[in-house]
């Protein structure tokens, strides 16, 4: 367990430091990146909680698809790449401690929840599954209780195809 | 024989759907000659229901009829229903019977108006809601009567809007009566809420139940849906305005009949009232008789002939509700009717004039008139001794009983409600001096071929003779001379009888008061003669009563800020500020409005921290709930 | 070596408790889904052959027909021996609030599609797109109506969502319409967040989505003993207010409408704002009952905030689009105060309210898109100056609807304002009512400007010019306007049918499903 909370504590710094960074960087680009550190040490986190599934739904979606998707958004819509000094809007103050209140009742409703008892990891087979991953209990629950909505999702993805189709073409 | 008594609206009704689909075709005066046959009908029927009631007696003299049930919503049901009893089939039976002498004499005045058919759409339109909201069985009847009529109204003052720049007219009347009918509205449910019913059996058997608070907070807001309806202060600013529309609209909709759908209302809920604070009661007296004072100073000076008449109705509305705060609700409905009777001829007659006149409205450019036009002079002269309240005309029977009742509620109140009818008496008098005596004055610089003035037609005349015999006689009504000759009162008793004023002074005193009154009709006359028909004495119409005491414009005014001075010397009118809801509403949202819109910005990071915040807030609160 | 992969796998299935689906249940869904996917086929095979007006033909009759697949449903959960059921693992529930909101929403689709029809060919736009996207629109609607869990739910409202954010920026030529979409889905994906947040918080607190088992683990604990639950309903309930245009989530509306394809707004004011007042009533109402006194206050606010808002600054607009976004947000005030009384009473007087309010301002937008001029301009006060010279039928019943949103007797709105108000006093909120009154009073004013300015005279108006009305906008005026009249006259009808609408919580009926969520929450 040691090496669990020493890794934890590792990660969670990155964490902080990368997630400052993304808000204090005046070049774009790097905010960007900054926010790939983020997301890939929350996966790692994910990975120290036996959440393996979630990790690398993480690492897709997230560093995958979004990180590369705002680097286009920014490559497309801005010629210039260097630092950028009028990046922080005028109501940052506000902002930032709408930000700070908002992780303060939060965290407030986590440690309501919880207090501060260490919850042991899943004991529940169904959940870390005959092959010790819980994929498989994902995998069957989206084919049974969650039948409907991974087949909306598909339905989802048709109307995100269509939009983006009418939006793109030429008219 | 009572169950008749659907067919009383039913007619008007049905002569409103024949005219929309068959209108056009039927033309002039096809139209006309149906609009009045289904209102005369109307009057036809609820004569028979009249006979029907008068047959019983005591608590049967009423009765109940209901049609269907219009909707039933869990605990909430609404039954389409005509309640009727001696005060509803009174005033059913007015308002066809001067409803019909109206059309008829329509017939003529609408003669050649490219709109025929439609005016008389409208017409039966508004008598059949009218009906609605005198039978109505409950409130919400009542009340979709109420708007009903309200909107006939506004479709009858905007209907020459070619004419006028009348749009004014239209919103002002229309954001006033959204005013009140919000205060009708809320009396609703506050009546739903306590009594769980809205129809008028169970509401007023249940009135004396209700607690002193709740029903002073009912009563006030029917008050004020009734203020803004029969347009009392603060709320009377669109009664002058309204005069706009066709003549027959005014004498019909703007002095005999809408306008006192107020009164009717307080008298129907008279229990209610009953049962509320002193002061509530004594709320509605004083705006009563102060609206009458206000009104009559303001028509001391004006020039128009229908505005002349037009205050006068603010001015004898504010008497019938002061009649109502004093306790006198037969008193009040007395006065509807006799009031119905002489204001519905002054305003034919003023509309007679108009039309001999070839649309002349400015008195200042009559005279003499009696040589031209001898049957409206000598119809219009009846009017005006009844208004003025000279015995033994109908006026002053019915104002006579009001003063009675509000001497013993409070001298104050009789004080103010007899310099209130001198000054009636006085310009009437100035309006009967100016059009029909003296020189005649039509032919002047700028219009030096006016043609000469003509007699109306018989259609416009014979209902002003029926008119002029009805407000001569109308007094034998309620007559004061013992119990044996109030037939109003034994009529009207099963309906009102227990909230009922009763008087108390003495024989003597009551003669006494009467005597005043007749003595103060008769100096407004006295005086008047000296100035407009003698001219020995400089006539005394100040500016500022013209203009209807800056009441109108100082609310703009106020509102606006430059004219902030001109507010300030007419500050003291304590209605000021409330009618600043009529004309300044808008202005002030307005204001309020453009420092909100700055954060409407436009930039998407602005939303976005306006959602944040809200999300903060939202989540601090729920935390808050948390229980430990 | 592939024999003995084969091997393995016939020898060992994996076996998976099969899901009970009640196809009549989704009908309407899949009616619409997958009409959308045939119109996008048909579209694909056969270009630019059909007829014009066959597209929105086609999305008229899916409507209809999946109207048509709803009634069954409806007397079905009417049927005393049979009733509501939950389908899907418990996924979806069909009882008379969702077939109710269905219906409405249907409603919505067919005078939308109505409307988008001529407007498109006004702006030389062809293709079906906009009628598919409406269609998985109103499927993703449907589903938040009869969501049982509240991960459809989500999904229906993203549905629901991204395809109304294309239809808002779907006119490519226009700037303001590509400035409306992007701002809306900006702002949009932000709140789903919280949404999805929401959900989170709450699956913590109880252990589970679904709506059912949700209400039977607050019932069964000490109430507001967990504050991530209550966090978990705060950011539900921003999610919410953002589809409904609650203020203070309502800032995008005024932009979104303004800048939107009128048909579009047409269908975001009333088809996807009755989902969202449906999903609201259904998580709210049903699942947090028994936290009711902690929300219904924060309701109370954002009904005040929200009628407020919409009320005093619909004053100070020029545009009729922006006066009528703002009479939108009004209205979602209105319909907030039925939702904080949080009775049956309550929840009837909501669903009168969104069906009669569907019809007022689809029909309403109808008249914008018809009066607007090629490019959807002319959308400002000045140009209804003398409409009703140059289309006296249209600016009557344009006057008709805007009456009767101001709630003027014999028309629904009167109703729904009425019953409303009534179901907020017998809650005992007389205050909520009063303010209710007081800002209906204030936006009547704004209904009136506009109808002035129609039938006003006076040297201002403008020089006649035709207005073309075509003949499928005439159709959903025609629609609105009676139902709006006849409603106001014989309100009966469709009080009782929203009266008999009443969601219920019933556990999923097949016993087969896997129950996803075995670990009960933390201490």
């Amino acid at each position: 367990m040691v090496a669990q909370n020493v890794f934890f504590y590792l990660l969670a710094g990155i964490i902080l430091f990368s997630a400052f960074r993304v808000v204090t960087s005046n070049n774009v680009v790097h905010a960007a990146l900054y926010l790939v550190a983020v997301l890939a040490a929350v996966a790692a986190e994910y990975v120290l909680l036996a959440a393996e599934f979630v990790a690398a739904t993480q690492v897709l979606v997230y560093i995958g698809a979004i990180i590369v998707l705002f680097l286009f958004g920014i490559m497309l819509t801005r010629a210039k790449l260097g630092s950028d000094q009028d990046l922080t809007h005028p109501h940052w103050a506000l902002s930032a401690a709408t930000a700070v209140v908002m992780f303060g009742v939060m965290g407030y409703a986590l440690v309501d929840q919880f207090h501060w008892t260490a919850t042991p990891l899943p004991a529940d087979t169904r959940l870390v599954s005959v092959d010790g991953s819980n994929s498989a209990t994902v995998s069957d629950s989206v084919f049974t209780a969650y039948l409907v909505p991974f087949e909306v999702v598909s339905v989802l993805l048709l109307a995100a195809l269509v939009g983006a189709i009418v939006l793109a073409r030429k008219d | 024989m009572l169950d008749l008594v659907w067919l009383v609206p039913a007619l008007p009704l049905a002569g409103f759907l024949i005219l929309v689909v068959l209108g056009r075709r039927m033309g002039e005066p096809g139209a006309g000659w149906l609009a009045t046959a289904m209102c005369g009908g109307a009057f036809v029927a609820s004569a028979i229901v009249m006979a029907g009631l008068i047959g019983e007696q005591g608590e049967n003299r009423r009765h109940l009829l209901t049609l269907f049930e219009w909707m039933k919503v869990g605990g909430f049901r609404v039954e389409v229903g005509f309640l009727a009893d001696p005060l509803s089939i009174t005033m059913a039976l007015f308002i066809t019977g001067i409803g019909t002498l109206i059309h008829l004499y329509s017939i003529s005045y609408m003669h050649g108006d490219p709109k025929f058919s439609k005016f008389f759409i409208y017409m039966n339109l508004f008598v059949f809601s009218m009906l609605m909201l005198v039978l109505g069985s409950n409130m919400l009847v009542t009340f979709l009567g109420w708007e009903g009529v309200g909107a006939c109204s506004y479709l009858l003052i905007a209907f020459w809007f070619s004419k006028d720049a009348n749009a004014s007219a239209g919103k002002k009347a229309f954001v006033t009566n959204r005013i009140g009918d919000w205060g009708f509205m809320c009396a609703m449910f506050l009546t739903f809420a306590t009594v769980g019913s809205l129809d008028y059996s169970v509401v007023l058997e249940q009135a004396p139940l209700i607690a002193p608070a709740t029903a002073t907070a009912i009563a006030l807001l029917l008050f004020l849906g009734a203020c803004g309806k029969s347009a009392q202060l603060p709320l009377f600013v669109w009664l002058p305005d309204a005069m706009a529309g066709p003549t027959p609209v005014s004498a019909l909709i703007h002095a005999a009949t809408m306008v006192t759908a107020g009164v009717y209302l307080m008298t129907r809920v008279s229990p209610i009232l009953t049962q509320s604070y002193d002061w509530a009661p004594s709320i509605i007296a004083w705006v009563g008789v102060i609206t009458a004072l206000f009104a009559a100073t303001i028509a001391l000076a004006q020039t128009d002939i229908k505005k002349v008449l037009a205050y006068s109705t603010v001015s004898q509305l504010g008497f019938m509700f002061l009649a109502i705060g004093s306790g006198a609700y037969v008193a009040a409905i007395f006065h509807m009717i006799t009031h119905a009777f002489f204001k519905a001829l002054l305003f034919l007659g003023a509309g007679s004039v108009i039309h001999g006149m070839h649309d002349e409205q400015d008195m200042r450019r009559m005279g003499n008139l009696k040589k031209y036009m001898p049957i409206t002079a000598a119809t219009f002269i009846v009017g005006w001794l009844a208004i003025a309240g000279v015995p033994p005309f109908a006026g002053f029977w019915s104002k006579d009983e009001i003063l009675l009742s509000a001497y013993e509620k409070n001298p104050a109140l009789w004080f103010v409600g007899l310099v209130t009818a001198l000054l009636t008496a006085f310009y009437m008098s100035r309006q009967v001096f100016m059009v029909f005596f003296g020189e005649e004055r039509w032919r002047d610089a700028d219009h030096p071929d006016a043609p000469e003035p003509h007699e109306s037609p018989w259609k416009m005349t014979l209902p002003l003779v029926v008119l002029a015999g009805l407000a001569t006689m109308a007094g034998i009504l309620n007559l004061p001379f013992g119990n044996r000759t109030h037939f109003l009162e034994r009529w009207l008793e099963p309906v009102v009888g227990e909230s009922e004023h009763t008087v108390t002074a003495a024989a003597s005193a009551q003669i006494g008061l009467a005597a005043l009154a007749v003595a103060g009709s008769l100096v407004g006359i006295a005086v008047a003669y000296r100035i407009y028909y003698q001219r020995k004495m400089e006539p005394v119409e100040p500016a500022i009563m013209a203009q209807g005491w800056k009441y109108d414009t100082s609310i703009a005014a106020f509102m606006g800020g430059p004219g902030r001075e001109a507010f300030e010397a007419t500050a003291t009118f304590d209605g000021t500020v409330i009618d600043g809801a009529v004309n300044g509403v808008a202005t002030l949202v307005r204001g309020s409005g453009v420092h909100l819109r700055k954060v409407q910005n436009g930039f998407v990071r602005t939303y976005a921290l306006g959602v944040a915040v809200g999300v903060v807030a939202l989540l601090a609160y729920f935390l808050s709930r948390v229980t430990f | 070596m592939l024999a003995s992969l084969w091997q393995q796998l016939s020898d060992s299935p994996v076996p998976i408790d099969s899901v009970d689906l009640a196809w009549a249940g989704l009908a309407p869904v899949m009616i619409l889904i997958g009409g959308a996917l045939l119109i996008l086929a048909v579209d694909s095979l056969v270009p630019r052959r059909l007829r014009p007006g066959s597209y929105a033909l086609a999305t008229v009759l899916l409507a209809a027909g999946a109207m048509v697949a709803a009634v069954p449903l409806w007397q079905r959960v009417q049927d005393a021996e049979r009733g509501p059921f939950a389908t899907a693992a418990g996924a979806i529930m069909v009882d008379g609030f969702s077939v109710f909101a269905t219906f409405v929403i249907l409603s919505a689709v067919i005078l939308a599609a109505l409307s988008f029809d001529g407007w498109l060919r006004r702006e030389e736009m062809d293709g079906a797109e906009p009628y598919v996207l409406m269609l998985l629109s109103a499927s993703g609607g449907v589903m938040m109506a009869s969501a049982n869990d509240l991960i459809v739910m989500f999904l229906g409202l993203e549905i629901l969502s991204i395809a109304v954010y294309v239809l808002a920026a779907m006119h490519l030529r226009k700037i303001t319409s590509q400035e409306a979409g992007v701002k809306y889905f900006v702002l949009g994906a932000f709140s789903s967040a919280f949404f999805l947040y929401g959900i989170a918080l709450i699956y913590g607190g109880t252990g589970s989505t679904n709506l059912v088992r949700i209400a039977t683990y607050l019932s069964a604990t000490v109430l507001g003993d967990s504050g991530l639950v209550l966090a978990g309903l705060a950011l539900l309930l921003v999610g919410f207010g953002f589809k409904v245009a609650a203020a203070p989530f309502h800032f995008w509306a005024p932009d979104v409408y303004q800048g939107a394809p009128t048909p579009s707004v047409a269908w975001m004011a009333s088809g996807v704002k009755v989902a969202g007042f449906a999903g609201l009533l259904r998580v709210f109402y049903l699942a947090f009952s028994t936290y009711r006194l902690d929300w219904q206050p924060v309701i109370f606010v954002l009904a005040v905030l929200t009628m407020l808002v919409g009320s005093v600054l619909a004053v100070v607009q020029t545009d009729v689009k922006r006066m009528l976004a703002y009479s939108s947000i009004n209205h979602a005030g209105f319909i907030l105060v039925a939702v904080q009384a949080a009775t049956a009473a309550g929840v009837q007087a909501a669903l009168f309210y969104l069906a009669a309010y569907t019809f007022m301002v689809a029909g309403s937008f109808g008249v914008i898109a018809v009066v607007s001029r090629k490019g959807d301009i002319g959308t400002s006060l000045d140009d209804y100056r003398g409409l009703s010279r140059d289309r006296p039928v249209v600016a009557f019943a344009f006057a008709l609807l805007l009456l009767a949103q101001a709630g003027v007797p014999l028309t629904s709105g009167f109703f729904a304002k009425f019953y409303v108000i009534t179901a907020a006093i017998e809650a005992g909120s007389s205050t909520l009512a009063i303010i209710a009154m007081i800002t209906a009073v204030i936006s009547s004013y704004v209904y009136l400007r506009i109808i002035v300015a129609m039938y006003g005279a006076g040297d201002d108006v403008p020089a006649p010019r035709t207005i073309p009305l075509p003949a499928a906008a005439g159709l959903a005026l025609v629609i609105s306007l009676t139902v709006t009249m006849s409603v106001g006259v014989f309100p009966g009808t469709l009080a009782s049918l929203a009266e008999r609408a009443t969601p219920v919580l019933i556990p999923e009926s097949d016993p087969g499903a896997v129950d996803p969520s075995g670990v009960p929450p933390g201490p």
